[in-house]
């Protein structure tokens, strides 16, 4: 092996001292640590701009949906608002008391020795009643009989539809006066009779249903 | 290293700390923090246009099964005719009860209120009392039979009849009638 001499030993070791000079190296590293930073800041920075483009269309979005959401709640509240006149209208409308047909049946029960001098109906809505007092005069022999026919006629009819109804006499007493009747002289008892009903008990929600009164017949 | 280099690594240290803390600070701190405050903005705008969106369809869908109820509405609101119902009311009445041979009849306002209900806000109700001094109970049956079917918003509270002393074929009959009322 041939024998080598290094006279340039210092210098070597100089260039070499200068090339892991630590503050030269942790320049360079500075320098690449710099580096990232900034390509991290742009690369954010990027990723904001994309933020922001998409919020630009997204506000475009919403500015053409706002309008029409706008007018769409409007429009539910004002139809709820319908919807909820119209059924609190048909509460009222199904919880009417139709009188007719109770007069049908009153006019129905009214024979000929049977004069109704007065009634009087009257609606607590409330309550949920309905109160009718009938007054009147009944001629016969048992002039008491006549107006207990009357009130047990009533009751059956009225009964028909009105399943809670009762029908009570208020007065019954015996008149000095007598009536013709069939050519006859009876004698007569003054009565008052009080129909109480309970249409629309409040338990039950009535379902809705065609609800109408029918002509009232020819009979007096 | 000899001393000198420690200093300067030592100042470099320092220096590096300094860039880190000024980086993070006050140029990717805003832009971070800018960047949330977009996304929070994207996010509550989707949040807003998926419920306005529902919402629209929820309204396309209660347009139509509402119709039933508008058509009634409308159709409710149109028996109140316009103008103050003292004015239209007795005439209306008068003429229906002349239309059922049942002359004379007057009608008079008792009282007028407005509803609690506040689905009834637009609508009141109004107490008349029907004065009849002659009628016979067969007409007045009729009457009242067309009266219950053709106004809905109508119903008789009250309803008095008593034979009239002078014509046994009569009958005095008054009877109170409350109506419902769209305010117009």
């Amino acid at each position: 092996m041939p024998l080598q001499l290094n006279l340039l030993h210092e210098e070597i070791l100089q260039q070499r001292q200068r090339q892991r000079d630590p503050l030269k190296l942790s320049l360079y590293a500075a320098i690449g640590l710099g580096a990232l930073l900034i390509l991290n800041y742009l690369w954010t920075g990027y990723r904001v701009l994309e933020s922001k483009s998409r919020l630009n269309s997204i506000q475009a979005e919403w500015g053409k949906i706002e309008p029409k959401v706008t007018e769409a709640q409007k429009r539910s509240d004002e139809l709820n608002g319908i919807i909820s006149t119209t059924n609190a209208l048909d509460g009222y409308i199904e919880n009417r008391f139709y009188w007719a047909p109770l007069l049908e049946k009153v006019a129905h029960c009214v024979t000929p020795n049977i004069q109704i001098t007065a009634l009087e109906g009257i609606v607590e809505d409330d309550k949920g009643l309905v109160t009718v007092t009938l007054d009147g005069v009944a001629g016969g022999r048992e002039p008491r009989g006549v107006a207990e026919d009357f009130r047990q006629m009533l009751l059956e009819q009225v009964g028909k539809e009105q399943p809670t109804v009762k029908v009570e006499f208020k007065t019954l007493e015996d008149l000095d006066t007598t009536v013709a009747v069939g050519g006859n002289n009876v004698t007569t008892a003054h009565f008052v009779v009080t129909v109480g009903m309970e249409p629309f008990p409040k338990a039950a929600t009535p379902a809705p249903t065609e609800h109408k009164s029918r002509p009232k017949k020819e009979e007096s | 290293m000899n001393k000198e280099q420690v200093k300067k690594l030592l100042l470099g240290a320092l220096g590096l700390i300094a860039l880190l803390y000024v980086y993070f600070s006050f140029f990717l701190g805003p832009l971070n923090k800018s960047r949330n405050a977009l996304q929070a903005k994207v996010k509550d705008l989707q949040t807003k246009i998926s419920t306005s969106k529902t919402e629209i369809s929820k309204a396309t869908k209660l347009e139509e099964t509402a119709h039933s109820a508008t058509v009634r509405y409308d159709g409710l609101r149109a028996l109140s005719p316009d103008g103050a119902p003292i004015a239209w009311f007795p005439p209306r009445m008068r003429t229906f009860l002349t239309s059922h041979q049942i002359d004379k009849g007057t009608t008079r306002l008792e009282t007028n209120s407005d509803f609690k209900e506040k689905e009834l806000a637009d609508w009141s109700r109004y107490l008349w009392i029907i004065d009849l001094p002659q009628a016979d109970y067969e007409s007045l049956g009729n009457a009242i039979t067309q009266l219950e079917n053709t106004n809905p918003l109508l119903s008789i509270k009250k309803l008095r009849i008593h034979a009239a002393t002078e014509d046994p074929e009569m009958q005095k009959v008054v009877f109170t009638a409350a109506t419902i009322i769209y305010k117009k």
